[in-house]
């Protein structure tokens, strides 16, 4: 309180009364302040005999407003929906997490890592479960705990990978970065579940031994610790005299035995694994291994290399034998130059040729014996027609050529697909050559440069080929067609019983209006009335009749304010129409008001209009005497009564609110005259 | 496509995704009817294969090329499934080509090590190996993801070609920090 100072004689001594809120000068009595608001708690008796605090919990990060002042009797009603989502969140933390063994501390820091994940809106769009597990992964991974994702989904039953798209999310947003996985860490854990009993922790010491070595042999980068731990484990418990198969290990880990039975294989592989146990857990070798799969990789390629290099020495020789062929073929041709038609001395030459050939070991050949006789012909003439180029390729391939005629027509008869199959190959590698660059205008015409229209042309199927397939497809796809066709039934039926409903997307931006286009700002406003209605209450051929005569309005407001005379000539409407409802409102109780006023308004319309017509004319005569300007202003009020008389004759109802309301409005300028 | 040190790097791409519009709405059951090498399934799209590129055919007349190594290989192939089309009878228009992804793979002649690599280059790089072997790293100005390796190999997916030959570009100074020599 030193601080203050008294305002009126300067003291410094003020007593500030914390309950009644005030604060009271010592010296002069002056009362400095009051109302103070008190920073106690009160308290109040409840109904029960017990007793509550007064007042409401605001949260320190809750914002200050307050939407429930009077009725705080349900704590949760007047909570905030980020409150109440946060409490969400927390419940399934705290559910979640004790599943998981967690402790508290791990809980609120996973509850703070929610709530970061909530203040920057990543639960949108999100399901709480999964942005629940992806906050406690973030704790587990930071606080180093022994959980794997797998655990969470496993709880959860949801896939590992959406949670793990969700928690990396997370990470990125939240800017956690999570320390790499250690597999170490779920050694213990592992362990535990094998149940070692005594010797659990020298097994344990020896996997993380083992798991240490793999680690340095590059085994563990890319791959699931969990694999790598099973493996460790199993070899770990082997040492020391423990059965435990790989069935038991596996049920533990949770991986496939195909994967432990590889990280086994490629433990295998290291030099490590050459040494015997006591070597292993005396000697540290200081020799690091690359990684497995870039030596399996490495492997490969040698393989392939080898290969290639078999196939080229194959081709060499081949190419020699092809050589000796043409050489023999040459000679023969020679020998019989002088005999008549080509083909058929082919025919006849052709046993002991094939014998020839057989001899120079064609293999392939050899496969064909079944085929026609004239076709191998054909087949050999054309091959020794062309330049003898001796590549094996192009042989096979001329091979092919001559012979698909045959082939296709037999195969399209019962199966044109295993026509289709054949076809691409063969033709693939006729066409290779027709690749060629080309830039077309992007016009949206296409551009016909390098594409061959015979090729094409061949992908098409023929008629009967068309009739096969359409079979076929009928047939594979009959249950689809069933489903569809009973689809169209029922909606026909539906149909026709009125009961279908069309299910049409609706888009809020599908239906655009055209804008409006005007001139002024009545005319726009018009337009924009024709297009939507802004009220069903508002009756729009009025509203429109009130536009036409525009230039009367202001004549009508200057006659009403500025002319004090008119003003009360006018007034008496008012006093008439008073009356009538003024016993209604006072006698009768609020509920029987709406049956009791039908028959006012049934009969008050035409009173009114009597004592309303009784009313004008003198009113206008004497607004005419008065001032000419008003000699409008007096059809325009009658019109304006007239009007509402037509809207009474409409909606009794409305209209019998509307002239309590008008009645109101007399009252208030009676009161204000 | 060679990298700004001395060593050379082969960048093999493996698949280019293009895609175009004919303009025109396709009968599907027509083009599967009377295709060669087609597969309809009518609950889905549809599926056309074509000497190297793989289309899927939607009957609003878009179409999907997959299968390409290279981007003038997609195009000749849609251009030559569009004659395809028109031949079949539709009037197809060959408009709004658009190469959309590109993969590539490329090897590095030394192994990674990746929990070095994802620490350097903390919020961009991602390495879970219980969700995947392979470290992410995305590069948003090029909007090319690398996978990254432990044993050196790099998949690359990018819009184009030349992003994809970029973000190798880029990448490579940060492997070659977390390089491990292989042993011989």
């Amino acid at each position: 309180m030193s601080s203050r100072v008294c305002k009126n004689c300067g003291g410094t001594d003020i007593d500030v009364d914390q309950a009644r809120g005030d604060a009271v000068c010592i010296g002069c009595g002056s009362v400095l302040e009051d109302n103070i608001i008190v920073s106690e708690v009160q308290f109040m008796e409840t109904g029960g005999g017990g007793s509550s605090a007064v007042g409401q919990f605001v949260a320190g990060d809750a914002s200050g407003k307050n939407p429930m002042f009077g009725e705080g009797f349900y704590t949760g009603v007047g909570r905030e929906s980020r409150a109440q989502t946060l409490q969400n969140g927390r419940r399934q933390i705290n559910t979640l997490g004790h599943q998981l063994q967690l402790n508290q501390h791990c809980l609120d820091t996973a509850f703070n890592f929610y709530k970061m994940a909530v203040g920057k809106h990543l639960t949108r769009g999100r399901r709480v479960p999964h942005v629940v597990a992806a906050c406690l992964y973030l704790v587990c991974r930071t606080e180093g705990t022994p959980h794997m994702l797998l655990d969470l989904s496993d709880i959860l039953q949801v896939n590992v990978y959406v949670l793990g798209r969700t928690f990396l999310v997370l990470a990125k947003e939240l800017c956690i970065n999570a320390p790499a996985i250690d597999p170490c860490l779920y050694i213990p854990r592992f362990a535990h579940l094998l149940e070692f009993g005594e010797k659990n922790h020298e097994v344990s010491m020896t996997a993380l031994r083992l798991l240490q070595r793999m680690k340095r042999d590059w085994m563990h980068t890319g791959r699931r610790p969990s694999g790598l731990c099973g493996a460790a484990l199993l070899v770990a418990a082997r040492m020391h005299e423990f059965r435990r198969t790989i069935k038991e290990i596996i049920s533990v880990v949770k991986v496939c035995e195909a994967t432990l039975k590889k990280r086994l294989n490629e433990f295998e592989d290291t030099p490590t694994s050459k040494l015997t146990i006591d070597e292993f857990m005396r000697v540290d070798l200081d020799q690091e291994c690359d990684p497995p799969s870039f030596i399996e990789g490495q492997r490969k390629k040698k393989l392939k290399l080898l290969e290639e290099e078999l196939q080229k020495k194959i081709g060499d020789v081949q190419e020699e034998i092809h050589e000796y062929q043409d050489e023999i073929e040459m000679e023969l041709e020679q020998c019989r130059p002088k005999l008549r038609g080509m083909y058929a001395s082919y025919a006849k030459t052709d046993t002991q040729e094939e014998a020839d050939d057989d001899d120079v070991s064609l293999p392939d050949w050899g496969e064909e014996e079944e085929e026609e006789e004239e076709l191998k012909a054909v087949a050999q003439h054309i091959n020794k027609d062309l330049v003898i180029s001796g590549e094996e390729g192009d042989r096979g391939e001329q091979e092919k050529t001559p012979r698909q005629g045959p082939s296709l027509a037999s195969l399209l008869g019962p199966m044109p697909t295993a026509a289709s199959l054949g076809l691409p190959e063969s033709i693939s590698k006729c066409i290779g050559e027709t690749n060629e660059d080309d830039e077309d205008t992007e016009n949206g015409e296409l551009d016909l440069s390098g594409i061959d229209d015979d090729e094409i042309e061949l992908y098409l199927l023929n008629d009967r080929e068309v009739k096969v397939k359409t079979q076929l497809w009928l047939k594979q796809n009959a249950d689809y067609l069933k489903e569809q066709k009973e689809k169209e039934e029922r909606i026909a039926k539906e149909k026709e019983l009125g009961i279908y409903k069309e299910k049409k997307p609706k888009r809020p931006g599908s239906r655009k209006r055209a804008p409006i286009h005007a001139n002024t700002a009545d005319e726009a406003i018009e337009k924009m009335l024709e297009q939507k209605k802004i009220s069903t209450k508002i009756n729009y051929d009025i509203l429109k009749e009130l536009n036409n005569k525009p230039s009367t309005s202001p004549a009508r407001q200057t006659a009403g304010s500025p002319n004090g005379a008119t003003a009360g000539a006018l007034r008496p409407t008012g006093p008439y129409r008073r009356p009538t409802p003024a016993p209604l409102s006072l006698g009768t109780p609020l509920s029987s008001l709406g049956k009791r006023l039908r028959p006012f308004i049934s009969a008050q319309p035409a009173k009114k209009l009597a004592l309303d017509q009784a009313a004008k004319p003198p009113l206008v005569a004497a607004a005419e005497q008065r001032d000419s300007v008003l000699v409008e202003s007096g059809p325009v009020v009658y019109d304006e009564v007239g009007d509402e008389e037509e809207e009474d004759e409409d909606e009794p109802c409305v209209s019998a609110m509307q002239l309590l309301g008008g009645n109101e409005y007399g009252c208030d300028d009676d009161d204000g005259f | 496509m060679e990298s700004s040190n001395d060593v050379a790097l082969d960048i093999i791409i493996t698949n280019v995704v293009a895609v175009f519009r004919t303009r025109c709405h396709l009968n599907l059951r027509t083009i599967a009817l009377e295709g060669v090498n087609v597969i309809y399934k009518p609950e889905y799209g549809k599926v056309l294969m074509k000497p190297r590129i793989t289309a899927s055919i939607w009957s609003s007349g878009k179409i999907i090329c997959t299968g390409a190594t290279s981007e003038e290989e997609a195009k000749q192939g849609a251009r030559r499934l569009a004659r395809t089309l028109q031949k079949l009878g539709f009037k197809v228009r060959f408009a709004d080509f658009k190469v959309v992804n590109v993969l590539a793979v490329c090897s590095m002649p030394f192994a990674i090590r990746l929990i070095d690599f994802t620490k350097n280059n903390r919020p961009i790089a991602s390495y879970e190996p219980e969700l995947h072997p392979a470290a992410t790293y995305r590069i948003k100005t090029l909007k090319a993801t690398v996978q990254v390796f432990s044993t050196g190999s790099l998949t690359v997916t990018g819009p184009n070609v030349q992003t994809v030959a970029t973000a190798v570009e880029h990448i490579y100074p940060l492997l070659f920090e977390c390089q491990k020599p292989l042993c011989k």
